[in-house]
């Protein structure tokens, strides 16, 4: 779609403004796709280009080094001993007899397992002087896997490490030959809580992170390429391997299984679709209802506006497993909601909202207004805040303009709302679609889809991805593997959601410009 | 005035009165909506004479014997478990959180981009992914069934890194010409932590508290899969949660309630004292994105 | 008490952009530097290299002949007043002002005679419990200043120190930083958009735009021999009058046609261009609307202009005049001579004639803009 002037557009009606809008969004996604991998492509062509500078530079270094740095080369640290910073050279070394003595030790034997995951399976004898099978348990096919990757990481750390020696000796010998002096280990300390304090700081959590988040879900990428499952747990029945691609075609194949069973790909796209439906409206029933109420308790003339609010916002304070599961049981066959109803009448027989699989709308619709007692206390209180900060003459410069209640809402509240709060929104969508515990305590899944259940263990018509990979590793067959396809699925399209509007937002940006 | 003019006056002055009523009717009703749950859960805590599910609110004969029975049940373990989880927690919780939120915010070096962006990244995986691995390594480890205590703790401290985002939003808010005029004063870096930043960031640091205290409350997954068979290993999330299953719900379920309260106590109090705080940090996070 | 020296300075940040180009510049002890210009020329970025808060890209930076690229903001004994002032918001005034001295674990003793004796010259005592939320804009610039004082720095840096401030304090605030000047007897560099601060307060300016250092002198030297279009433009209120106009060279002599008047040179600009060989051609020519003298009536070697706007100063008027060639023009003109009749005459559309001498004009080259005479 071509692009028009500035004064063009201005001469569109206003549905023509809106479809220009749309047409310029949608052909400029091909671009957008053509630019994130241009950018790719220029990334990998930048870390070459990097790569290439780093090793000319250590032949260089090693070359026109003299014999100290030369010698570093292999013995880490030598350099900085010689030049005289024990400290620093100390620790290099330390670093390089711990790797090496670990890469003897039982690196070697991970790295050299990890293409096979073990070979060896556990083994079942006779033992007749006892009269028992006895089972010797042999290679582990989990251990296999983290420690070959622990040992990757190790070896990573090392080749870093080690460069940043390299690096040092050359610095050195550059500060010596220019006159200056090296730092002695006194400031080396001294630096940690001044210009390295950032370091220090990072040190803790990023440890944290790396090893109680980045490595499991590293580890749990490479599952999905594995049969890792209940009976192949890699150790005490069977040992698990490489399978490549199949749990992928396997969670594609459109073709069901034995026995008329539906197929992975069909409850995929029907859990997604749930998901997104649960995600879009849970993220916008809660905001717009929210604000609603913010604005409601805003008003002038309103009494009681803290009480009001501390009402809501206490309700934010109990924790969510207990009001979401006593709702749970209030919305029982035999719970209060239908007591209440039977008694007053209104229905003649209880109504099953969570176990009616004939009709999965009412257990879907119930779950939305239900999180929408969840979520509405919450967005209340961040709407305040902000509806509080819209700069008040330009609401009164709109009435002076003649704009009515709705039209000051529509053309100056929301606007700004959506403004600040947008990737408030953005994340609040992506955290709903993974939101286990609303789902998980209020339903559990229920009610049971009895036909997407029959080849993916059990699924219900409210679960969404997040839960049913959960059901899925605590269920009967626990296949690992199909959860962490699962959850690499669930990571595509958060991250494709997010790419979109994000790369969508700036245009809102320039329009809406408030600042 | 001409009587036209009075009338439209009267009628802007009524009209509002009655937009006013209408509101003060609905957030009466729903004040009401958002408390009859908790009500009903503390009335049915003091209800004796059906210890199961029944479609009434008051109950028929009131005492406190479910309270009393708690203490026969493992409950104490479990509320012992979640809360010692909940002080570590929140104590260290705080501290990983403000270190990674005041580099974020304050320096200025080569890896900070990328490391946001790694953060990002990694937020997009579904965290229940690593939930198999952590509890196999905790088991190597020792740290699951019955001392599934400090293992939660670990689990919950060691990505508590991630949370970053609001206090680096708080802290983006205090001018750097602070930091500068400080290091020209003669501070160094670490000094300026804790002699400038700090003592500003009395509303983010209590804010960060306060929600880490309150996640062990509430979380239900990983405790379940951590403690997994062993009932000493609970927290009461799971504990309770057991309470509410098909076979045990008929027994039960005052006794849920009663647990309820018992949790809910604590963490509401806390956070009655503290909303100040909470509020402000909810706010200023949504708005910093 | 010490000197600083710049050279071949550079800010270059991570996306390429060149902050300062090259900046060369000696310091004298005890001097009173201005840096001056347009936001954006890189005058904060120079002064903030000179404390350590922002990296030299290149080239050296010495205080009192010491090199100190390398060496933390603390390690330079410098001492800097904010723009925003940066106090410490929990921090009461007197905790404020004895921060850096605590730090350096000077006694209390010693911590309560300094700080007391700077809020005394400062005229902050009765302030020292207060916190800074508690004071109006002028105190804390003085707290501020206050904070620096007590250190007995080097070098007194001072970035925007007035421009958060109302008109009327920031005049009466001028003053007083030229006594607190007079009374420290340190070296200073000062940075500042306004010309008028730059005037009044330093020893010399330097004028700088993108990056580049475009003029150093006193306040009189760029005042009365700017080096180029810029300079003449930035310095003066109102702005100086540029006017196309024509050098032209008749034997040994030189003059300038402008709207045929034609006005000859003096010995000295005919002696410069000469000896710098230059020959008739199209020039812009400055002149200050306080250079110009207003006449009513046509006149040999008078300009005609039309009047546009008249702005009442009070003691003088601003005249807006357009000239036959549409360029536009200022001029002051003082009320007090003036009468009725002349006062009524400066409606907009009316007539009016201005002359200026040789010595009050500035000759600009169009095409490198730089001045045919001075520089």
């Amino acid at each position: 779609m071509a692009q028009l002037s500035d004064l063009e557009y201005l001469r569109l009606s206003k549905g023509a403004k809106f479809g220009y809008k749309l047409g310029r969004f949608f052909t400029g996604i091909p671009k957008g796709i053509g630019h994130f991998f241009l950018k790719i492509g220029q990334g990998l062509k930048k870390g070459a280009m990097a790569v290439g500078r780093e090793v000319s530079d250590i032949v260089s270094t090693f070359v026109h080094g003299d014999w100290k740095t030369k010698l570093s080369f292999f013995i880490m640290g030598f350099g900085s001993i010689a030049r005289g910073q024990i400290l620093r050279g100390l620790l290099f070394l330390l670093f390089e007899i711990v790797f090496i003595g670990y890469m003897i030790m039982s690196g070697g034997y991970w790295l050299s397992m990890l293409p096979s995951l073990g070979k060896v399976g556990p083994s079942k004898t006779y033992n007749e002087d006892l009269d028992v099978f006895v089972t010797t348990y042999n290679d582990n096919s989990f251990q296999i896997l983290l420690y070959g990757v622990l040992t990757i990481f190790f070896i990573l750390a090392f080749i870093y490490t080690w460069r940043v020696n390299v690096r040092q000796n050359k610095m050195s010998e550059m500060i010596l030959a220019s006159g200056k002096k090296l730092k002695s280990g006194r400031e080396d300390l001294h630096s940690i809580v001044d210009d390295q304090f950032h370091k220090t700081l990072l040190a803790l959590p990023m440890t944290g992170i790396i090893i109680f988040t980045m490595l499991p879900i590293l580890f749990m990428i490479l599952v999905a390429f594995t049969n890792y499952d209940g009976t192949h747990n890699g150790y005490t029945n069977s040992l698990f391997t490489w399978v490549g691609l199949d749990n992928f075609n396997t969670m594609f194949s459109w073709t069901g299984g034995a026995g008329g069973t539906q197929s992975y790909a069909a409850t995929f796209f029907e859990v997604l679709l749930w998901t997104l439906i649960w995600a879009f409206f849970a993220t916008f029933t809660n905001y717009f209802l929210g604000m609603f109420v913010a604005m409601a308790i805003n008003k002038k003339g309103i009494k009681f506006k803290k009480g009001w609010r501390t009402i809501l916002v206490l309700t934010i304070a109990i924790p969510q497993f207990i009001s979401l599961l006593y709702v749970s049981k209030m919305f029982a066959k035999n719970g209060i909601i239908n007591g209440f109803l039977l008694d007053m009448g209104w229905i003649s027989e209880a109504i099953d909202f969570f176990g009616d699989a004939s009709r999965p709308w009412l257990a879907r619709v119930t779950v939305i207004l239900i999180n929408i007692w969840i979520g509405i206390p919450y967005l209340m209180l961040i709407t305040t805040g902000i509806l509080m900060n819209i700069p008040a003459d330009l609401y009164e410069s709109a009435k002076i303009d003649g704009a009515s209640g709705w039209k000051q809402y529509t053309k100056i509240t929301l606007p700004y709302m959506l403004f600040v709060t947008g990737p408030y929104l953005l994340t609040s969508f992506t955290g709903n679609m993974n939101n286990f515990n609303v789902i998980y305590l209020l339903t559990a899944g229920a009610p049971t889809n009895a036909a997407a259940s029959s080849a993916s263990g059990s699924v219900g018509y409210t679960d969404l991805l997040i839960t049913w990979l959960f059901k899925i590793t605590t269920g009967a067959e626990s296949k690992y593997y199909m959860a962490s396809v699962i959850g690499i699925l669930v990571f595509v399209v958060v991250a494709l959601i997010s790419l979109i509007v994000y790369n969508l937002m700036p245009s809102i940006k320039n329009e809406e410009d408030f600042r | 005035m001409s009587e036209a003019t009075a009338k439209r006056h009267m009628g802007l002055k009524a009209s509002r009165a009655v937009t006013n009523t209408a509101i003060h009717v609905l957030l009466i009703v729903i004040s009401i909506i958002w408390l009859i749950p908790f009500v009903c859960i503390v009335l049915q805590s003091f209800r004796v004479e059906n210890s199961g599910q029944v479609g009434y609110v008051l109950p028929k004969v009131w005492g406190t014997d479910n309270y009393v029975n708690l203490f026969q049940t493992d409950f104490p373990r479990w509320y012992t478990n979640t809360f010692i989880a909940a002080i570590i927690t929140a104590i260290l919780q705080t501290v990983i959180v403000l270190c990674m939120s005041y580099t974020l915010s304050r320096f200025r070096f080569k890896m900070r981009q990328p490391l946001m962006k790694f953060m990002l990244i990694l937020g997009m995986f579904p965290g229940m992914l690593s939930m198999i691995i952590l509890y196999r390594v905790l088991k190597d480890l020792g740290l699951t069934q019955e001392n599934a205590t400090p293992g939660l703790i670990l689990v919950y401290v060691a990505s508590s890194g991630m949370g970053y985002y609001v206090s680096k939003g708080f802290f983006d808010t205090i001018p750097m010409s602070l930091d500068e005029a400080a290091r020209i004063d003669g501070a160094t870096r670490a000094q300026i932590l804790y002699k400038i930043i700090l003592p500003l960031s009395k509303p983010i640091v209590i804010y960060t508290v306060l929600t880490a205290f309150m996640g062990p409350w509430g979380d239900y997954v990983f405790a379940r899969y951590i403690a997994f068979g062993a009932s000493a290993g609970k927290n009461v999330a799971v504990g309770l949660y057991d309470w509410l299953s098909k076979d045990q719900i008929s027994n039960n379920y005052t006794m849920f309630c009663a647990g309820g309260v018992l949790v809910a106590l604590p963490v509401t109090i806390l956070f009655m004292f503290l909303q100040k705080y909470y509020v402000e940090g909810v706010t200023g996070g949504a708005v910093k994105g | 008490m010490a000197s600083v020296k710049l050279t071949d300075v550079k800010k270059i940040y991570d996306n390429k952009v060149t902050a300062v180009h090259d900046f060369n510049l000696e310091i004298k002890d005890k001097e009173f530097v201005v840096f001056v210009g347009p936001s954006g020329c890189g005058k904060s970025t120079t002064l903030r290299m000179i404390a350590g808060l922002e990296d030299i890209s290149g080239g050296t930076l010495e205080i009192d002949g010491e090199v100190v690229n390398d060496l933390q903001p603390k390690d330079r004994d410098i001492a800097m007043v904010f723009q925003n002032y940066a106090l410490y918001p929990h921090m009461t005034v007197y905790d404020n002002i004895a921060f850096s001295l605590r730090l350096k674990k000077v006694p209390e003793d010693e911590v309560y005679e300094r700080v007391t004796n700077a809020a005394q010259i400062l005229g902050i005592t009765e302030y020292l419990t207060r916190k800074p939320r508690a004071l109006s804009g002028g105190q804390r610039q003085r707290v501020a200043i206050g904070r620096a004082m007590v250190r007995n720095a080097k070098v007194f840096l001072m970035d925007e120190p007035l421009s958060n401030l109302d008109a009327k304090l920031r005049n009466q605030m001028r003053a007083e930083i030229i006594l607190l000047r007079q009374k420290l007897d340190t070296t200073f560099i000062y940075v500042t958009h306004d010309q008028t601060e730059a005037m009044t307060l330093g020893d010399r300016i330097v004028i700088m735009k993108d990056g580049y250092i475009e003029q150093v002198g006193t306040p009189q030297e760029v005042f009365d021999t700017p080096v180029n279009l810029f300079v003449a433009g930035f310095i003066g209120s109102p702005q100086m009058n540029f006017l196309k106009a024509k050098l032209v060279q008749e034997g040994t002599g030189y003059s300038v046609e402008i709207l045929g008047a034609k006005i000859p040179l003096n010995e000295d600009q005919v002696s410069v261009l000469s000896r710098k060989n230059i020959r008739s051609q199209e020039i812009i020519l400055g002149v200050r609307p306080e250079h110009t003298t207003v006449l009513f009536e046509k006149a040999e070697g008078a300009i005609e202009c039309t009047i546009d706007v008249n702005e009442m100063m009070g003691s003088e008027l601003h005249l807006h005049l357009s000239s036959a060639n549409d360029d536009k023009i200022i001029v002051r003109l003082p009320t007090v001579d003036l009468t009725k009749e002349q006062r009524n005459s400066l409606a907009y559309g009316n007539k009016m004639y201005i002359t200026f001498p040789a010595k009050v004009m500035h000759l600009f080259d169009p095409e490198t803009e730089r001045s045919l005479i001075d520089g």
